[in-house]
């Protein structure tokens, strides 16, 4: 493995890095994170699965600074969350599972603007970029609304906006649609995967399919990074899906069992035409 | 998902609920302390003349006003009630058996009510011209000159906003909480007061408890959010005091001047 | 028992201005032994139809019939033992110091002596796979174990039916199919299930009927096969897959459950 560089805003070697990163929570039997290493490269969309308990969340603390590491080092845009939070908490953002205890203030607008109150920005400058960040998440028209008014999938959105007016490089998604409903993940995705092309993003999830698009996945198990992988070799072993408790879509599902390649089909449109190409041409696709 | 507006803000255009939040805290305040100073039943008058005005220029209906007084209906009765039939003051009036009703205790009866309503009629108009919002930011802004004496005024502020945001969500849950306990069977009505307080705990403890889990992941999220007190932190609602917030506190100090000389 | 709702209609907060009908005239049968799925998307009167079945709302108009009888004029606590509803995330309700305790309040509301609880609450717990938990704090466990521990909180009733408001909520996958197949168990043992959710592959999965609402309304009642196939474009992935197919493969039937669905796409590739 590379040494994890001092990356650097401008695409230096590496938006995040860790090396042998290990944690225990006091009190706690078994390490929660256990010497686990890897970096994303600025830009890339990365995904984070397994079994609950199996350390995601643990390494999304440690990422910014709300969990300091045993041993090892972790690096975000060149800095020690450890020791410089204020700085890495500029430069990634984290939207957490629960859409509705990340809301602070009692309007939307007030909550968007909340990072960057904390950074002390001015006024002036506030304005600005919480309507740019509200047009982002298609919320325009909501500036006024309460939070108990909303649905998940908006409160979600607002959350996102809210990451989104403080300009990080770096997301960080802690199972963003676990709590939500079909429409609101749809919503919710639809708007992060506009980000992916200008951010640099690590998605924490369970639904296999999210990750459609990724670069890589990383499989974290009993605390340890069982499998860094590209999403087509990632979806077609099935050993690694069953040991880590993930369990592949319908999709996907269908597809493996029917002999196609579960990584290339991901909606029910793309699997139907390749089962008529299939018995059009009456072949075996392998 | 209906907004339940919070407590009693009414929420309307008016010049009065454009006032800037300080100025109406202080006017209420100045009018609290100023109506202690009144002695006449004749100032009372004039200052309630002057609220009614008020109420009916801040576009809140009367129903709507009169649902505030509520609460102390029964204190005004009350106070009127111990007035007329314990004063030995003034002509008697009336008399029914054993008790007299004089025209001093109808007087003082009177007097003392109108205050009451007078008092809760005053703060009622703040509520309800005012965002609970606007008025955490006012206090927060009135607060702000002790925090050099170490008062932890931004604390506060951030304590009564958080508050604000989760008073309706909490309020939700609890209803949940109760419906799904009264799905188990349980029984909020029955029984005398202990009996029905010991009922509470199935709701109480998970709400308790919720609430120090929301608390927790609230508190994950606003220190990922950068939030480390108040230190250099703007604020992006704004407060502007205009030539009307000098012209209401004027106003409001020179009618508690003629009812304090009535 | 056979629960009926008949042209049911509710309007939250009549008279003010926050007044909304959530429910336009829905009626509907809920047959002893099956298992109903109830879809539909927000705002659709999913959660407030689910609450007339133990009359925790009362209809603004219609009516509520257990066995024919109306439930109102049941004694409350009989109907509620009888129709057992689980609220969506149920887990924000436990609060004994042990999760046996907190199985244990229901049957102990039902005036049960503590033999018969014990007995109840062990035998919920099997149910739910989550016998080990008796003695464990229910505020210290997983979402999962949480999960299992509220339902079995008022499977503890031996209700007739029981109404689950979004039961997989929030669970990841495997821990969704372990609780869906547990579902599947309560059917066998003669429990009439009403299950409320978004995840139409997961209703598609296990429901012997399904009714779909919309905007308290009900849009289509019937087996799964016929109310999906009727709108496929809203419909779990099996359908909407086997629906692209039938137009030029019509062999290729109504299949539902992902089973089905494979075999007769098997078939279609003659397999």
């Amino acid at each position: 493995m590379e040494n994890p560089g001092e990356g650097t805003r401008n695409g230096g070697s590496f938006a995040v890095s860790c090396e042998k990163l290990s944690f225990t929570y006091p009190g706690s039997g078994r390490p929660a994170l256990s010497e686990v290493s890897f970096e994303l490269r600025p830009g890339e969309y990365v995904g984070v699965v397994g079994p609950n308990g199996g350390g995601k969340s643990t390494l999304v603390r440690l990422l910014n600074g709300l969990l300091r590491p045993d041993s090892g080092r972790v690096r975000v845009s060149g800095r020690d969350p450890a020791t410089e939070p204020f700085e890495v908490r500029r430069h990634l953002g984290v939207l957490f599972q629960n859409p509705e205890n990340g809301l602070v203030a009692p309007f939307v607008e007030d909550d968007v603007a909340f990072g960057l109150e904390n950074l002390g920005v001015s006024r002036q400058g506030m304005r600005d970029r919480v309507a740019r960040a509200i047009r982002a998440v298609g919320l325009e028209g909501y500036e006024r609304r309460e939070p108990n008014t909303l649905s998940g999938g908006e409160k979600q959105r607002v959350a996102l906006a809210g990451l989104l007016a403080v300009e990080p490089e770096i997301l960080v998604l802690d199972e963003p649609t676990s709590m939500l409903d079909t429409a609101g993940r749809r919503e919710v995705l639809e708007y992060l995967k506009a980000l992916r092309a200008e951010k640099t993003i690590l998605h924490v999830t369970h639904h296999l399919e999210e990750l459609a698009g990724a670069d890589r996945v990383l499989v974290l198990n009993g605390g340890e990074l069982v499998a860094d992988e590209t999403p087509e070799r990632f979806l077609s072993d099935a050993n690694l899906l069953r040991e880590n408790r993930l369990v592949l879509p319908v999709v996907p599902r269908l597809a493996l069992e029917l002999g196609l390649p579960p990584a290339r089909l991901r909606t029910p449109e793309e699997l139907a035409e390749a089962i008529l190409a299939r018995t059009e041409s009456g072949t075996r696709a392998r | 998902m209906t907004s339940r507006t919070l407590g009693q803000f009414y929420p309307v255009s008016s010049p009065v609920h454009a006032l800037d939040p300080r100025a109406k805290i202080l006017a209420t305040a100045v009018f609290v302390i100023g109506l202690f100073l009144i002695d006449s039943t004749a100032g009372l008058l004039f200052v309630a003349a002057a609220l009614v005005t008020l109420v009916a220029v801040s576009r809140i209906p009367a129903s709507t006003f009169l649902r505030l007084l509520r609460p102390v209906l029964f204190i005004v009765a009350l106070t009127i009630l111990i007035q007329v039939l314990f004063s030995r003051e003034g002509v008697t009036v009336l008399e029914w058996g054993f008790f007299e009703v004089r025209s001093g205790g109808l007087r003082l009866g009177f007097f003392l009510a109108l205050r009451i309503l007078l008092l809760v009629s005053s703060a009622g108009l703040l509520t309800a011209t005012t965002a609970p919002v606007a008025l955490a930011d006012g206090i927060e802004d009135l607060l702000s000159p002790l925090k050099k004496v170490r008062f932890p005024a931004h604390e506060v502020a951030m304590m009564m906003t958080i508050a604000l945001r989760f008073i309706p969500t909490l309020g939700e849950e609890a209803e949940k909480i109760r419906g799904a306990q009264a799905a188990r069977g349980a029984d909020f009505s029955e029984g005398g007061p202990l009996r029905r307080a010991r009922s509470l705990v199935p709701v109480l403890v998970p709400l308790t408890v919720g609430a120090f889990r929301r608390a927790d992941e609230l508190a994950e999220a606003m220190e990922s959010r950068g939030y480390r007190g108040g230190e250099g932190r703007t604020r992006y609602r704004e407060l502007r005091f205009r030539k009307q917030d000098a012209l209401a506190l004027a106003v409001t100090v020179l009618v508690l001047l003629v009812g304090i000389l009535l | 028992m056979k629960l009926e709702l008949k042209d049911v209609r509710y309007v939250y907060a009549p008279g003010t201005p926050f007044e909304v009908e959530a429910l336009r005239g829905v009626s509907l049968i809920v047959d002893p032994g099956e298992i109903l799925g109830i879809v539909g998307g927000t705002g659709s009167g999913k959660s407030t139809l689910v609450q007339h079945m133990n009359l925790l709302l009362t209809p603004t108009n219609g009516e509520v019939l257990v066995d024919g009888v109306n439930a109102r004029s049941l004694k409350k606590s009989e109907l509620r033992r009888r129709v057992g509803l689980v609220f969506q995330f149920p887990e924000s309700a436990l609060f004994a110091p042990t999760v046996e305790e907190d199985v244990a309040f229901a049957p102990r509301q039902l005036g049960l002596d503590e033999e018969e609880v014990g007995e109840r609450v062990r035998e919920s717990l099997r149910a739910l796979g989550a016998g080990e938990l008796a003695v464990r704090s229910p505020f210290a466990l997983s979402g999962g174990e949480k999960r299992r521990a509220a339902i079995a909180g008022v499977l503890a009733m031996k209700p007739e039916v029981l109404v689950l408001d979004e039961p997989t909520a929030g669970l990841d996958p495997a821990t969704r199919q372990e609780l869906l197949a547990l579902i599947l168990g309560l059917r066998r043992a003669g429990i009439s299930v009403v299950l409320v959710s978004h995840d139409l592959d997961e209703v598609a999965e296990v429901a012997d009927r399904v009714c779909a609402l919309e905007e308290g309304r009900v849009r289509a009642v019937g087996t799964p096969a016929e109310v999906f196939y009727r709108e496929p474009a809203q419909a779990p992935v099996t359908v909407r897959v086997s629906s692209l197919l039938k137009g030029s493969k019509p062999e290729i039937g109504a299949p539902v459950r992902f089973r089905e669905t494979l075999d007769a796409l098997r078939a279609l590739q003659g397999v």
